[in-house]
């Protein structure tokens, strides 16, 4: 039955092209909110890689994009286009196999603490390594040049962010399905099985860490030509904590809870913030706007830590089998397709997850 | 509830939707919530201001303003989003934005956009009225204040000096541009040190002992209001008097004395504008707006708010009064007209927030004068002094 993939294919990637001319149809606005979107959503595809799939938890996000955005930074002032973008991802590539070399000796938390140091060095070395980063002052960027022609609008920077985050996407899921891609699922569930399986443990978590490092890389070099400036404080913890909610809101070892997840840690200050005003209460709900961020990713800890993506699928279910008790006749090919958590996901689930930690 | 949902969906709706252009849009974002919050009287004075206009006059030349007042949260992506409602969505004709960051990002697209931009920041990074003559900032720049800090220390005879700053990009890029310039020397003051802190310390007890050991007669520091709470807090500790100590116009705040109570006594601070309170016209229109509203804040920041409201609404009537009386229907050539207004600021009386100021220079008033803690409040010392 091979039709039926090349059909699905030619459908993703003709809704992918739309996705990128829709951009363009926007206003500066909207064409601002789509790329921040798309951006937060390639970060946050890296980071579920890592944990979401391959079980190695990070706070050294917000650094690596950092080390990407700096590198498109400079390489771009210098005239590079497209090497700019690559390049950045090669650099986050080689910080995240550095950052991840001690997981091969630690685990679980004592890990986590360990990307969160790598997190405070990088930012001091943003600090003090000024012929590369311009120190405080910050780096101004110029304009990206691709092939040759400058691109000066939000709609063309939310378009290449737009289609980067599709790549990403089909490149991850792709890997997935390789025999790397299935060792990181092993190694995420239990370690001591994957080398009793003949996994090469510490190879297989060097791959998740350059793979997902090149990745944020990417996302800091589209990052910075938007922003035109890159400061030392744009990469601290909480951009790194962000990423971190991104995934656990969207839902950890689901590639599109990195979108759901991106989605919702971007628009909801502004939808807060849209609402406040046609209440007339803005005022009020800006100091309400963290404290609700803070709560929703709670209610999610507690009560659907498979994230929106979960929550989604449940409803899908729900509305389909409230269709099949309308019309049972007609409605079991829905409610049979509503299966909700496939053995990818199964295994995604953070509380199915062996945790263990301290030194190995 | 149908009309919740309603609003709920009006809500939505305008996410996807500009609004209609109305009278005069002015866009303001501060930091309501977030680390610098402490002086977002700035935000609220210039917003506060259009709402008196509306309430009293009208608004300007007989034209509502709508006045948005929004968070930037001190975060350079949600600024730059923000700018980026302002100029497309809000078609505001003049932006009053926050942060010395957001303004070195967006200073070469605000000139693409053609949109006069008001910063808080007092940086001279982004003042340039030839290279980026859309931006403007509202007061003399941090160089300035530094070197009006510390003439008043060399007139009262001091000959030492130390200079702390954090460790950002406020507090050191000041700090090297007046010591590259060689100025101290000139003036005849000895630079013993330059002591560099974290931005977020709690405790600089190190570093003040250091201070006391190199025994200077004046210490200068270019920080905000908590970072000055921990240096005069942590003086005391050593046995360093409040008296050594200059800081900049953020450190002018009330919160000083009150936390510190008699450690802040003898502190000096570079003053721009009135305080809260002063016996000044301007201060009147503040109280006939706070009978009828509820102020958020009452501080000299706020002072400084009113203050930018009122040139930025004077810009706004010369160019309705050069177009027949009525705002120009081209948001372009309204936005050109109001920062060639801007330009032509001169002389303008601000109700006494600072003397009658001229904005040619992009950055009205380059006067400053000396405030001091006496008795848990600032009182001025001597009269205003021009930086240049």
């Amino acid at each position: 039955m091979p039709a039926r993939p090349a059909r699905s294919r030619a459908l993703v990637l003709a809704a992918v092209v739309v996705a990128v001319a829709a951009c363009f149809a926007l206003n500066r606005f909207g064409a601002y909110l789509v790329h921040s979107v798309a951006i937060a959503a390639i970060g946050a595809l890296a980071l579920n890689l890592l944990t979401g799939f391959c079980g190695q938890i990070s706070f050294a996000q917000g650094a690596l994009v950092g080390i990407g955005a700096y590198t498109a930074g400079n390489l771009g002032n210098a005239g590079w286009g497209l090497g700019a973008i690559l390049a950045a991802g090669l650099a986050g590539a080689v910080a995240s196999l550095v950052i991840g070399l001690p997981a091969l000796r630690l685990r679980g938390l004592y890990y986590a603490i360990a990307t969160l140091a790598a997190q405070f060095v990088i930012e001091y070395l943003f600090k003090i390594a000024e012929p590369i980063t311009k120190g405080f002052s910050g780096l101004i960027v110029k304009p990206l040049v691709l092939f040759g022609r400058t691109l000066a609008s939000d709609q063309a920077y939310a378009a290449l962010a737009v289609g980067v985050l599709a790549l990403t996407w089909a490149a991850l899921a792709r890997l997935m399905r390789t025999n790397v891609g299935r060792a990181f699922l092993v190694v995420r569930e239990n370690e001591l099985v994957a080398k009793g399986m003949g996994i090469d443990v510490a190879r297989t978590k060097m791959w998740a860490f350059v793979v997902s490092g090149f990745v944020t890389g990417v996302s800091g070099a589209l990052l910075v030509f938007t922003h035109r400036l890159a400061t030392p404080e744009a990469f601290e913890l909480p951009l790194s904590i962000d990423q971190v909610a991104m995934i656990i809101v969207g839902g950890q070892g689901i590639w599109s809870g990195s979108l759901l997840g991106a989605a919702f840690v971007v628009l909801l200050p502004e939808a807060i913030q849209r609402v406040g005003e046609a209440f007339d209460i803005a005022k009020l709900l800006f100091a309400m706007r963290e404290m609700a961020f803070g709560l929703l990713i709670i209610l999610f800890l507690m009560f659907e830590p498979r994230g929106l993506s979960a929550l989604l699928r449940r409803l899908a279910r729900w509305v389909a089998g409230a269709v099949s008790r309308k019309a049972p006749a007609t409605a079991s090919p829905a409610a049979a397709s509503a299966e909700p958590l496939g053995p990818r996901a199964t295994l995604a689930a953070p509380n199915t997850r062996t945790q263990s930690g301290g030194s190995t | 509830m149908k009309r919740h949902i309603g609003r709920v969906l009006l809500a939505v709706a305008l996410l996807a939707a500009a609004p209609a252009l109305a009278d005069v849009n002015v866009c303001i974002w501060g930091t309501i919530t977030g680390p610098d919050a402490l002086v977002n009287g700035m935000s609220y004075g210039t917003h506060d201001y259009f709402q008196y206009l509306n309430q009293t006059k009208g608004g300007i030349a007989g034209q509502k303003v709508n006045a948005l007042l929004l968070d930037g949260r001190y975060k350079l992506d949600e600024e730059l989003k923000i700018y980026r409602r302002c100029v497309d969505q809000e078609n505001a004709v003049v932006i009053n934005g926050w942060s010395t960051g957001s303004a070195k990002a967006l200073r070469e697209q605000v000139q693409q956009d053609a949109v006069p931009f008001v910063s808080e920041t007092f940086s001279s990074e982004v003042l340039d009225p030839v290279k980026y003559p859309f931006v403007f900032i509202a007061g003399a720049t941090y160089e300035q204040q530094m070197l009006i800090g510390l003439r008043a220390a060399k007139a009262a005879g001091a000959k030492k000096v130390i200079l702390m700053h954090g460790d950002n990009e406020y507090g050191r890029a000041p700090v090297t541009v007046v010591r590259k310039s060689g100025e101290i020397e000139k003036m005849g003051l000895q630079l013993l040190d330059t002591i560099e802190f974290r931005y977020d310390a709690q405790d600089l007890t190190a570093q003040l002992a250091r201070v006391k050991a190199a025994n200077p007669d004046i210490v200068y520091i270019q920080s905000s209001t908590p970072q000055t709470l921990v240096i005069l807090r942590d003086a005391a500790k050593v046995g360093l008097s409040p008296k050594l100590f200059i800081g900049n116009m953020y450190n002018i705040s009330p919160t000083i004395p009150e936390q510190l109570g008699p450690a802040a006594e003898g502190f000096r601070a570079i003053q721009i504008y009135a305080n809260y309170g002063d016996p000044i016209p301007a201060m009147k229109e503040i109280e006939a707006f706070k009978a009828k509203n509820t102020l958020a804040k009452q501080d000299l920041y706020y002072m400084k708010g009113w203050f930018k409201g009122k040139v930025i609404a004077a810009a706004i009537e010369s160019a309705i009064k050069k177009n027949g009386g009525k705002a120009p229907a081209d948001i372009k050539a309204f936005r050109k007209s109001v920062r060639d207004e801007l330009e032509n600021v001169k002389g303008l009386d601000v109700g006494g927030i600072t003397p009658p100021v001229t904005f040619a220079n992009h950055q009205g008033p380059t006067q400053a004068r000396m405030s001091e803690v006496k008795g848990g409040k600032y009182v001025a010392l001597g009269d205003w002094v021009n930086a240049q």
